[in-house]
């Protein structure tokens, strides 16, 4: 086996000179100073605009009586490909089907909005929002009180089919 | 009478042909080359009616479409199931179906392994047509464990028929005509107290008929199906356990034409929650001191302590089995009995008086003796000793000075002192009992829904079982266990060998 030796060719002492380089980089800079399409947001007093396709957090819509709209139907859980849904189904004192436990993991959530587009009663969504700071982790499981308890709005998913999820 | 030998005949279905004895119905032929043409009203265990219409085929030559379920094949029949007179009148049915289905598969028990789901999705057209408003019947409380959802129901009759024929009680009519009929009950009890109407819940193809135990449960898709035998007669029903998180949701029958056919028993049914029970044994435990003072072990210190204790002792040796345990663990102990010089095993088991059978299918009844494996164990010589509910029968072992082995019994009725007196005392069981107490070694072992085994039901025939469920902890299979201990006693394997399978 022979080693095939590549000579590198080493530059001259004018081409290493980082100075020009560094100029081009204060230019750039100074351009964007005084360039009025600025771009940068005063977070917190000033709000970023979430597209209403942003997906965040996720919020449970209810019924005008503070019930939750899902029924435990068990497409979410299945569809979930992060697999951090879970679910128990039971009935409620109306005969109705209802979650016993909804809970969803949102460390674990890669946020593909699944969930919702799956979802056969429009009831869980996920949320135009993204401000989720905890003190600690389990915070970051959410139950079904605090899904039903989010103010949020929910997410418009895009249907090619209707315009008006543009 | 000899029966005369059957004919075969040769027909074409679908472009393959196939010969089947003569008799046969299209549908079965085509079952036999794995092409299933949908069906209601037709199941194999019942009568058919050919009512539901849904099993539509054309059939060359012929002038009208053939229902399939009833219509014989013959020779040199050309059977089309999927050309588009057959598909579009299935379309055509399928619609009526839907016309006032309430289409709530979401919150449908059945979802997920409905027919009309299945064959909607694969035949039904894409969007209804009725505008009509649809007609509402509630759910029903059919008594047992029965609920009836009224507004699914397809009218195939498979109930009605399972109740008039199998269970020869019949409880369920059809009530009205056209599309108000429904299925309801004479009087108020339903199906209630009659053994085997967890049955219908089975045979409806559709959400109509639910589980009350399951409802809400678990989905389908969530089951995992293990083939198994019910533990809770010695019919030794075959049965599918459906887990679902390393528990055991529902049993539901599987189809044995010797044992069981499509059914199985109500009390069967419901007896799968002892299998979910978490108060285990899941290390094996070495008696440090006195009583209760006991330490978890590995297997291999466990194994080692265990063949100290039996192999330093002295006196005659004697066992206690049980009906629940599988013959590999009932031969595994004989063989450590014989090797430590031979001695007698007893056994208990609950028993009932009378038994259940089901008028239908006649080798299937619910039997008195309330274990799955008492013929096993007394083909292995064992005797059975104590009363009907399982109790009592072991006071000459209490005080048995000897050697003693206690395979799976859960010593329920035995107290503290059982086995005080023993020169070494070993204790396999799953759950923690006030009986192993004074056991020196004490070794978790699997249910038999966590492993691999077999049980001889009351007619004698052998049935595997598989594992359904993870054992929980370090517990092993009986039969694992007791051959590691013999093999550490350093005695001979097979000394039972001729008596194998005896
Ligand atoms: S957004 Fe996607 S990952 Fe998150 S819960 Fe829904 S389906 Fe699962
Ligand atoms: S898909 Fe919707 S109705 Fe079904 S379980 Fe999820 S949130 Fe509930
Ligand atoms: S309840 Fe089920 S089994 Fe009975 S007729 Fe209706 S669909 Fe058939
Ligand atoms: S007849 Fe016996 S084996 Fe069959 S389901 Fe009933 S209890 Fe189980
Ligand atoms: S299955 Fe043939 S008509 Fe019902």
């Amino acid at each position: 086996m022979t080693i095939s030796v590549k000579v590198m060719r080493r530059p001259e002492p004018g081409e290493t000179s980082y100075l020009r380089a560094t100029l081009r980089g204060m230019a750039l800079t100074f351009k964007h100073l005084v360039n009025p399409k600025k771009v940068t947001v005063e977070y917190p007093e000033e709000r970023p605009d979430l597209s209403p396709r942003w997906r965040g957090t996720h919020v449970m819509e209810t019924h005008a009586d503070g019930r939750p709209k899902c029924v435990a139907c068990g497409l979410c859980p299945t569809v979930c490909p992060a697999n951090c849904i879970r679910l128990v189904g039971g009935e409620d004192d109306m005969g109705n089907r209802y979650p016993l436990v909804y809970e969803i993991d949102e460390f674990r959530c890669i946020f593909c909005g699944m969930c919702q587009e799956v979802c056969p009663v429009e009831a869980i969504h996920v949320g135009v929002h993204f401000e989720n700071a905890e003190y600690t982790r389990d915070r970051f499981v959410y139950d079904l009180d605090r899904l039903m308890a989010q103010e949020h709005p929910s997410t418009l998913l895009w249907d090619p089919s209707d315009g008006a999820s543009e | 009478m000899d029966a005369p030998k059957p004919q075969a005949v040769t027909l074409t279905i679908d472009e393959r042909e196939v010969t089947v004895p003569k008799g046969t119905t299209i549908l079965r032929a085509a079952e036999s080359i794995g092409i299933e043409i949908p069906r209601y009203c037709y199941h194999p265990g019942l009568s058919s009616p050919a009512q539901c219409r849904i099993c539509l085929v054309e059939v060359v030559g012929a002038p009208k479409l053939a229902a399939s379920c009833v219509t014989e094949a013959m020779e040199g029949q050309q059977v089309r199931t999927q050309s588009e007179p057959a598909l579009e009148m299935r379309r055509g049915v399928l619609e009526f179906y839907l016309a006032n289905h309430p289409l709530d598969c979401p919150i449908c028990d059945q979802s997920g392994e409905c027919k009309l789901q299945d064959y909607v999705h694969a035949e039904g057209r894409e969007h209804g047509r009725s505008r009509e408003p649809k007609r509402v019947f509630g759910r029903d409380d059919f008594g047992g464990d029965v609920l009836f959802y009224g507004d699914r129901c397809v009218m195939c009759t498979r109930c009605v028929r399972f109740m008039n024929e199998m269970a020869q009680d019949p409880r369920l009519a059809v009530v009205e005509r056209g599309n108000r009929s429904i299925i309801d009950t004479f009087f108020d009890e339903g199906v209630e107290g009659s053994p085997y109407s967890g049955n219908i819940v089975d045979i409806c193809p559709v959400g109509a008929l639910v589980s009350k135990d399951f409802l809400h449960k678990a989905r389908a898709w969530d089951l995992e199906h293990t083939p198994s035998v019910c533990p809770n007669c010695s019919q030794g029903c075959n049965i599918e356990i459906h887990t679902r998180d390393n528990l055991v949701q529902r049993l539901k029958p599987r189809d044995n034409p010797e044992v069981n056919q499509y059914w199985m028993c109500d009390y069967g049914r419901a007896r799968y929650e002892w299998l979910n029970r978490g108060d285990r044994i899941e290390a094996p435990l070495i008696r440090t001191g006195e009583r209760d003072a006991r330490a978890a072990a590995s297997w291999e210190e466990a194994i080692r302590a265990a063949a100290a204790e039996l192999g330093g002792a002295e006196g005659p040796v004697r066992a206690v089995a049980s009906a629940f345990v599988s013959n590999e663990a009932l031969v595994a102990l004989a063989t450590l009995v014989e090797a430590l010089g031979g001695g007698e095993i007893v056994f208990r088991s609950p028993r009932t008086v009378g038994e259940i059978p089901l008028p239908g299918f006649e080798k299937l009844a619910r039997r008195e003796d309330l274990a799955p494996n008492r013929e096993g164990a007394e083909a292995l010589g064992m005797k059975r000793v104590g009363t009907n509910d399982a109790t009592g029968g072991l006071e000459s072992l209490a005080a048995h000075a000897g050697k003693l082995v206690v395979l799976g019994d859960e010593l329920e009725d035995a107290g503290p002192e059982f086995g005080a007196e023993a020169a070494a005392y070993l204790y396999l069981g799953s759950y923690p009992t006030e009986g192993a107490g004074r056991a020196k070694v004490v070794l978790p072992i699997t249910t038999f829904a966590e492993e691999e085994g077999s049980f001889t039901n009351h007619a004698r025939i052998v049935q595997r079982y598989e594992p359904a469920l993870q054992a929980p902890g370090m517990a092993r299979p009986a039969a694992t266990v007791l051959e590691a201990l013999r093999a550490a006693l350093g005695t001979p394997a097979g000394a039972l060998a001729g008596r194998r399978g005896s």
